[in-house]
């Protein structure tokens, strides 16, 4: 595999290509897959062969589309993690 | 703050403000270890919160082990090794020579605090035995991993016994399978891409072993972590995104305009709160709970964040490694990111970076051109809108912003679904019966 790629000519390449409609097609990918989530795993559950054997270090995966609170609020915890 | 000379500062953010960080992170260390280590943490609420003992211990000595970069400052000496004895027990205790025992898959997992502070200075011959029996049987690789996760098992066993069957050479072609050996993907990978990203480089890169080549040229991946930062910033993940910062001082490259500006907006998040935050503390939760409960509540969901933060700050406390005061000049034209902002500004959603970077002075915004460019096209491809990512893709060519993985990768991305679209609209499924 060719290590070295050429961003610009790759992206020249398909603004120059022949003229779609995009707002279509993604209105089209949003209606037929919601439930094609880009940031899911898909694979873990499609033939149970991709599982997590090595369970104890994995880091929490956090809620999706969560964030974090309000840093004003969560300061006035921090002496309570001072040693 | 301009360069310097005298003896406290390095070039750019000051060893002192580093080493503060470092050691406040130590402090969350200690109180981690002595209330999380013996049991872990479970959460009857969020049992996505809970923690077993042995991911706080092995990282609490990986934590170490990194911190003896910055030994050459007697306070964090100080703080490495009163925790370093305060680990032991742990590290060395039943659980771990069980877990060692029962499961020879995984004992250079269970090992690994005993393998760092064996590093550090603290060795345990006894322990090794038990080790050298796990490692020598025959169902010792008996559990299927991915390429990073090979990469750490060869990264364990070399900073136990290097010499040990060719641990380096098999680190060295364990790095070609990995994510490390071929793109990202930057507009559709899950947070678990970028951790293999971001570990697999920590195992390669551990300056106290041996150096080894990475499979494909610095600059290469570190465009890629570039917009795997983009992203971490975006969604606010400090997790990641910390871990995705140590990209640079770990290869030793100069820290880009990105990463400049991505340690600033952590540092100053830090700040904000007191530690590096992580959505997993909620403050409604934290403030129903009382006593122990709180504590090891607020410990169980900081003590990570706060992890990869000392991480960052002890890496970068080496000689010439320190992130810059300021944003280093882009080699953008002038404007630029003013003419990508607005891709972004259609969205209502405020964030930290945002915040940062409207404090920036004009040259240190537009220096940022190529970061809010791929943050606009991650948005655009995460939303579908495939028409803005084509606007956002034209705009970003024509100045000059293109040359990216994130770039190509959307116009890639652009070209499939056109090609797909036939093939979509003819397969639409009947719409369902009515009764």
């Amino acid at each position: 595999m060719s290590i070295r790629v050429n961003h610009q000519e790759i992206v020249k390449a398909a603004l120059e290509s022949k003229a779609v409609d995009f707002g279509a097609i993604g209105k089209l990918v949003a209606e037929l897959g919601p439930s094609v989530s880009l940031a899911d795993e898909p694979w873990e559950g499609f033939c149970g062969t991709m599982r997590y054997f090595i369970h104890i270090f994995i880091i929490n995966p956090g809620n999706p589309g969560s964030t974090v609170e309000n840093l004003g609020g969560l300061q006035g915890a921090t002496g309570e993690i001072q040693s | 703050m301009g360069k310097s000379t005298t003896k406290s500062l390095v070039a750019g953010r000051s060893a002192q403000d580093l080493v503060r960080r470092l050691g406040h992170t130590l402090d969350i260390a200690r109180q981690a270890v002595d209330r999380l280590a013996a049991t872990g943490y479970a959460d009857p609420r969020e049992p996505a919160n809970n923690l077993r003992p042995e991911k706080v211990i092995a990282e609490t000595a990986f934590l170490l082990l990194c911190a003896s970069r910055a030994g050459a400052h007697p306070e964090i000496r100080e703080k490495i090794q009163s925790l370093a004895e305060r680990l032991i027990p742990y590290a060395r205790g039943e659980r771990m020579v069980l877990g060692v025992c029962l499961e020879p898959a995984l004992a250079l997992d269970y090992a690994q605090a005993h393998i760092c502070l064996a590093r550090l200075g603290y060795p345990d011959p006894g322990f090794d035995s038990v080790l050298r029996r796990s490692v020598d049987s025959q169902a010792r690789a008996g559990r299927e991993r991915p390429p990073h996760r090979v990469l750490e098992q060869h990264w364990l066993e070399e900073g136990w016994d290097g010499s040990r069957s060719n641990s380096h050479s098999k680190l060295t072609a364990a790095a070609r399978n990995s994510v490390l050996g071929r793109p990202m993907d930057l507009l559709s990978s899950s947070r678990d891409d970028v951790y293999a990203f971001t570990h697999a480089l920590m195992y390669v890169t551990d300056c106290h072993l041996p150096p080894r080549q990475l499979p494909r040229p610095v600059s290469v991946i570190l465009a890629e972590a570039e917009a795997a930062l983009s992203r971490c910033l975006d969604d606010q993940d400090y997790d990641l995104g910390g871990e995705v910062l140590l990209a640079w001082p770990l290869t030793g490259r100069p820290w880009s305009a990105a990463a400049a500006f991505g340690f600033r907006v952590l540092a100053r998040v830090e700040d904000e709160a007191g530690f590096l935050p992580s959505p997993s503390t909620k403050l409604q939760r934290l403030n129903e709970l009382k006593g122990d409960e709180r504590s090891n509540y607020l410990l169980a969901t900081v003590y990570h964040t706060a992890y990869v933060m000392g991480l960052v700050c002890a890496v970068a406390l080496e000689p010439g490694k320190a992130p810059p005061a300021e944003i280093p000049p882009g080699r953008f034209a002038a404007g630029s990111a003013d003419k990508i902002l607005p891709f972004l500004d259609a969205d209502a959603h405020r964030t930290h970076w945002r915040e940062e970077f409207d404090r920036l002075a004009a040259p240190e915004r537009n220096a940022l051109a190529g970061l809010l460019f791929a943050i606009a096209l991650r948005r655009k491809a995460s939303q579908r809108d495939f028409a803005g990512l084509r606007a956002t893709l034209a705009v970003g060519y024509e100045l000059g912003l293109a040359n990216s993985p994130a770039a190509s990768q959307a116009a890639e991305l652009l070209e499939r679904i056109a090609a797909a679209a036939p093939l979509l609209a003819g397969r639409r499924p009947p719409p369902p019966e009515r009764a």
